[in-house]
């Protein structure tokens, strides 16, 4: 998309996003676009490294518990705020992702796939097992609601414009960095990385960073939801979340920013038009996941663009 | 201290019998990994639905063991014949994270149709042998868990033989360690590649029926056992067959001592914090890779 046409519809499309609270009064419909707005930017932090760096990482699952449970604790037991959560929850993640990216990344991709997802069901033990800190499958219930400049987001339609602000700065990051110098980079490490060598960059510092990116905004959008549940336990950690953002990813085109953007503010209302029941949801998304791998395996964006190129050979001849 | 003594040799024994189990499945993903270069997430649910069709199986047979062993075998190799020739086959080989995606989705769809017709009850599952044990001296195992055993190193045997002295196995490592050579001398990689999928669903399937009798069987038993063994064949080196047994028999032994020590926390939690360190240490797994070798 040209950045002509892009930057006007996004700029109407987040007011749109913005207004929302203003021309409904249902707190479900509100609550399901908050849902949207978050599971959009996670989705968002994952196609940074599957998309851009083309690593699959499922430690996406992990970053959004730690975050979770980094923004509680810091309210609960530590004594903080909301906003200080927030950003311990980013700060740690990137901290944890430093740590833990550099011996995953040294291995070849196969290694690392099946690593970030050990990793992921590490952090989901360890919120169930370490009770005296997480206080185990009992969970943190009762989170208060956040506050600022004396205001309290006690309600949905509230503490929506949270995560409306939220996203919209953690997109923007995003879409600033995917579109630099960086972001170019990352995607030629995607598509060649001997290439990458050749040109005198190293790739570690590129994947390194683009990790500890998404897992930093994964963390704070897993904070911000937290809140928005207003409990965490190790349910938070279920399987579930990754398998969407991955869907999300994959229906919008990985390595494709506004396709992605859009598959996550339309796929995360399908689980509220499937309500049928949570295994026949399921059961869906996993058709789902199978078929545009067969069909589609760019994405819906990625569809488009082949067909823009397939015109255009066209009408070079 | 003769009572820690043989403490301790139960605590080994169970260890063994349990690694012997996650060496079948973690046999199965390397295989699967030598000759195609996928991984398949869906293992697990074969596993799961080797221990469902032994569960409904027994009693059909009149609780009687080896039939419907061999059942869940059989059934288990039928399925993975057709999600080989359903999807893995439409795979190119260096499509591995197109590989984990797909099977991603069919392990999902699974163990939510399991789930959808069977429900999420635990169900127990009762053989001939029951929960009769044989007894060495002051040490008890269940005779389960010791056939769970047998079977699987008869398993391994068979596994061994196949791989070394048949046209078949020896197809299979050819195409592990050279592709294109391979090809060159005429080895069709599809249906090695078929072969190899049914040989490991039938493993699994195997380690399925011989779980049954001793945990419960619920449709997200795969699960556990699967990132278990996504943990032992990263330890082992990927695709490296002796490396995952060796890494499965030592995780079934430091499990079971760990479970016998200290807090069951760590039981679960041990493989993953090894494989990091495994992995910090050295990258390519604790056994290097060298083709299929056997042996």
């Amino acid at each position: 998309m040209k950045l002509a046409v892009a930057l006007p519809l996004a700029l109407v499309a987040a007011l749109a996003f913005g207004a929302l609270p203003l021309l409904t009064d249902s707190n479900y419909l509100v609550g399901v676009a908050l849902s949207a707005l978050i599971f959009t930017v996670a989705a968002a932090a994952l196609n940074l490294v599957y998309g851009f760096t083309g690593l699959l990482s499922f430690a996406q699952l992990g970053f959004w518990g730690i975050g979770g449970y980094a923004t509680a604790l810091t309210v609960m037991t530590f004594g903080g705020n909301f906003w200080m959560g927030v950003v311990y929850a980013g700060l740690i993640n990137a901290a944890v992702a430093l740590v833990i990216g550099f011996p995953i990344l040294r291995t070849n991709r196969h290694a690392f796939v099946i690593a970030t997802l050990t990793f992921a069901l590490l952090v989901a033990l360890i919120a169930r097992d370490w009770v005296s800190l997480t206080r185990g499958p009992l969970g943190i219930p009762n989170l208060p609601a956040p506050q600022a400049f004396g205001i309290v987001f006690d309600t949905t339609a509230k503490f929506y414009w949270i995560a409306w602000a939220f996203s919209l700065v953690m997109l923007g990051f995003l879409h600033a960095l995917c579109s630099s110098r960086i972001g170019r980079t990352m995607v030629a490490i995607k598509q060649n990385e001997p290439l990458v060598r050749a040109q005198g960059i190293s790739p570690m510092p590129y994947k390194l960073a683009s990790f500890a990116i998404s897992a930093a905004i994964t963390g704070m959008a897993g904070g911000v939801f937290t809140f928005n549940l207003r409990v965490i336990d190790p349910l938070f950690l279920d399987f579930y979340y990754m398998q969407t953002f991955l869907i999300i990813v994959i229906i919008g085109g990985a390595g494709s920013f506004w396709g992605v953007v859009v598959a996550g503010i339309a796929l995360s209302a399908l689980p509220e038009v499937l309500r049928f029941s949570a295994d026949f949801r399921m059961i869906i998304y996993g058709v789902i996941l199978v078929v545009a791998m067969f069909i589609m395996p760019t994405g819906v964006a990625g569809w488009l663009h082949e067909r823009q190129i397939a015109r255009m050979r066209q009408a070079l001849q | 201290m003769t009572i820690d003594a043989v403490y301790l040799l139960q605590l080994t024994l169970n260890g063994i019998a349990l690694g012997l189990l996650y060496a079948l499945i973690a046999v199965g993903l390397s295989l699967i990994f030598g000759v195609m270069e996928i991984i398949n997430f869906a293992h697990g649910e074969l596993l799961m639905l080797g221990a469902f069709a032994m569960c409904f199986a027994l009693p059909v047979m009149g609780l009687l063991y080896w039939p419907a062993m061999a059942v869940a075998i059989l059934a288990t190799m039928l399925v993975g014949f057709v999600v080989y020739e359903l999807l893995l086959a439409r795979l190119k080989p260096d499509e591995f994270e197109r590989s984990i995606l797909i099977t991603l989705g069919l392990s999902i769809i699974i163990i939510h149709v399991m789930q959808y017709i069977f429900t999420a009850t635990p169900r127990m599952v009762d053989s001939q042998y029951g929960f009769d044990g044989v007894e060495i001296g002051s040490i008890r195992i269940t005779w389960t868990r010791v056939i769970g055993a047998g079977s699987a190193l008869v398993a391994f045997g068979g596994l061994y033989l196949m791989l070394r002295y048949t046209q078949f196995g020896r197809a299979m490592r050819a195409i592990a360690q050279n592709r294109d050579a391979a090809l060159m001398v005429g080895i069709r990689p599809r249906i090695v590649a078929r072969n190899a999928v049914i040989l490991a669903a039938g493993l699994c399937g195997l380690a399925g029926a011989a779980i049954s009798p001793i945990q419960l069987v619920t449709p997200y038993m795969g699960q556990f056992m699967i990132f278990k063994a996504f943990a032992l064949v990263i330890i082992g080196g990927l695709g490296n067959i002796p490396g995952a047994v060796a890494a499965a028999i030592g995780l079934g032994l430091i499990e079971s001592w760990i479970g016998g020590f200290f807090e069951i926390a760590w039981q679960e939690a041990a493989v993953f914090v090894i494989m990091i360190a495994v992995l910090f240490l050295r990258p390519d797994g604790l056994f290097k890779r060298g083709g299929m070798r056997v042996g």
